[in-house]
């Protein structure tokens, strides 16, 4: 199967199953600013995904910001201040903790999760989830439609090439942007899940192919939106931001609170909303 | 401006503190540790051999974790327990191990390879049972730390008087706690943004999570708040410092959002053991990561002596 028959596939069996969404509120995250939900969706499989909604309080229409897993168990719940700007979204992808009734990530192991077949990959069912929420975040009554971004990792391009009503997306810490090279570097975690895989008897040509399916560099021609990709080397990320239309680099500095404050500042001017630190000086 | 390294960090000793935790260890000490340990050959490399390890802890559950081991250099090695942080599951410690320690990357209770009986979930953990130091769900949380040195302990191929831990956040509030529950037997101490110290004044300085639990706790118990102070009295780092004896490296991100510096800074004045105190300017809970891990490497292994 080729990469757009593959993506379209998904497609075919998001738009095939309802997301029939059950929105419960959470008093304990509700304040003056904003009201926060637990809100569970449908994606493909079918799998019952979770997400944290928060809306702000007042007269929308708002922009919105859908906050894709990063890759781990759990993803903290969105920060007040965007809580106060942005209708957020933060999804707990299959797997994850409060999306783990019927399927629990391991990790070390998400990562080779039925590697060795792209249509068994675990990622396919997370990159529906993606979408998923993406869709579901468009579609609500507050979010102004013009105004959506996505960020995290290779998931947010994924989503924004797949959703083109996206109009930003911010990215850094991407696992699988060139990983098979990148597994080579060192016996870090995630990327040496890819290592271990490889010792238990599979194939560099086989887990490669199934990988290329997921590698953001063949997503990001596709990305309409203006898209920042954070970076530590710039070589190496070049042909990424290359192949982004409306693609910009940020090199990070590792003044984790700079690069913070650097990231908060490019998306609130991308919608129109004011720069907010989270470390109050 | 805030003035974060001389604001005031105040937390009460419980009268029992001591007794509290001596009665911890006490039941521990019932349970035999029953370590066990399976080979894992598709984990291990040529540099270093993987283990799935788990042990008896607090209450009798049982703790997992990851145990990795040097094939090179000669034994006994320095013993390593790396402390998960808050939202993190505990890696293979591969890279510690290729330094030469024999380094255990401990899953306490509740993180997803300990949490058939005990699941507090996330967010959950920080707030679980707060209002009853007795049933607070960090107890064993704690205590699963101490017993995880225990086991190292108890290995053959690791040399007892070399034993060190090492963690930033949680992984850092854990290393004052448990590196003062074992006062001789822990002999280096690497703390990055430490949380839990100062437990109750951090949600006053920022709104990031996972101090925010406790703001969205009290927002729906407002009249909990002297029970959860006196609640996490027992469990501040604040409190367990005074005992710690082993020289401790503390780092802190000056700008940390997650763990305020005041907070940090309280620590630092508290230890009364050898210790050094690295501040990184613009930074927030990184630290000073990357670049501050060879900084620990090297505090490390002056205090451990790994021969790789």
């Amino acid at each position: 199967m080729d990469f757009l028959e593959y993506w379209n596939a998904v497609d075919d069996e998001l738009a095939a199953i309802p997301a029939r969404p059950v929105l419960d509120l959470v008093p304990q995250r509700t304040d003056s600013a904003a009201t926060t939900y637990a809100v569970r969706i449908t994606s493909a499989g079918p799998y019952r995904v979770f997400g944290s909604l928060s809306i702000p309080v007042g007269d929308g229409p708002f922009p919105a910001l859908l906050q894709v897993p990063r890759y781990g168990s759990v993803n903290n719940m969105a920060h007040p201040n965007d809580r106060s700007r942005y209708v957020v979204l933060t999804l707990m992808h299959r797997g994850q903790r409060l999306a783990d009734e019927f399927f629990r990530a391991a990790y070390p192991g998400l990562l080779t999760l039925g590697i060795d077949d792209p249509s068994t990959y675990i990622y396919r069912g997370i990159a529906a989830d993606c979408l998923r929420a993406a869709e579901f975040l468009l579609g609500l009554r507050e979010v102004d439609p013009a105004r959506v971004a996505v960020v995290g990792n290779e998931l947010a391009i994924l989503t924004a090439a797949r959703r083109p009503a996206i109009s930003a997306v911010r990215v850094s810490d991407l696992v699988l942007y060139r990983a098979m090279e990148a597994r080579l570097w060192s016996s870090h975690y995630p990327l040496e899940e890819l290592n271990d895989h490889l010792r238990s008897g599979s194939s560099a040509e086989v887990i490669g192919r199934t990988l290329s399916y997921f590698d953001p560099i063949r997503h990001a021609p596709a990305v309409t939106a203006r898209t920042l990709v954070g970076v530590e080397d710039p070589g190496w990320y070049v042909p990424l931001v290359d192949a982004l239309p409306a693609g910009e680099a940020y090199q990070v500095t590792h003044l984790d609170g700079t690069d913070a404050d650097f990231y908060d500042a490019w998306l609130a001017g991308q919608v129109g909303v004011p720069a907010m630190s989270k470390f109050v000086r | 401006m805030r003035d974060v390294e001389n604001a005031t960090v105040e937390v009460a000793r419980p009268d029992d503190f001591d007794e509290f935790w001596a009665a911890g260890l006490a039941d521990c000490a019932t349970y035999p540790l029953d370590p066990v340990l399976t080979e894992m050959p598709t984990l291990s490399t040529p540099l270093v051999v993987v283990y799935d390890v788990s042990y008896v802890s607090f209450g009798g559950l049982r703790v997992s974790g990851w145990y990795a081991v040097p094939r090179g250099g000669e034994a006994p090695y320095p013993g390593l327990v790396t402390i998960p942080g808050y939202i993190s599951e505990p890696t293979i410690p591969k890279e510690w191990a290729e330094l030469g320690y024999a380094a255990l990357a401990v899953a306490p209770r509740g993180k997803l390879r300990s949490n058939a009986v005990f699941n507090p979930g996330y967010p959950g953990l920080l707030t679980n049972n707060i209002v009853d130091h007795n049933t607070y769900g960090y107890r064993g949380f704690y205590l699963d730390v101490v017993r995880a040195v225990d086991v190292l302990l108890e290995r053959p191929e690791v040399d007892s008087s070399r034993i060190g831990l090492a963690g930033s956040s949680q992984g850092g509030g854990l290393g004052i706690s448990t590196a003062a529950l074992r006062p001789d037997v822990i002999k280096a101490v690497a703390c990055g943004a430490p949380y839990l110290c100062g437990i109750m004044t951090a949600p006053t300085l920022t709104r990031s999570y996972p101090y925010e639990e406790i703001n969205e706790y009290l927002r729906l118990h407002p009249k909990d708040v002297d029970r959860v102070r006196e609640t996490v009295a027992y469990y501040d780092g604040l409190n367990f410092a005074p005992a710690v004896k082993a020289p401790t490296l503390i780092y802190l991100g000056l700008e940390d959002d997650v763990c305020p510096p005041e907070t940090g800074f309280a620590l630092h004045r508290v230890l009364t053991c050898p210790k050094t105190l690295r501040t990184y300017e613009n930074c927030a809970h990184h630290a000073g990561l990357p670049g501050v891990m060879r900084v620990v490497e090297d505090f490390l292994a002056d205090h451990l002596k790994p021969v790789i």
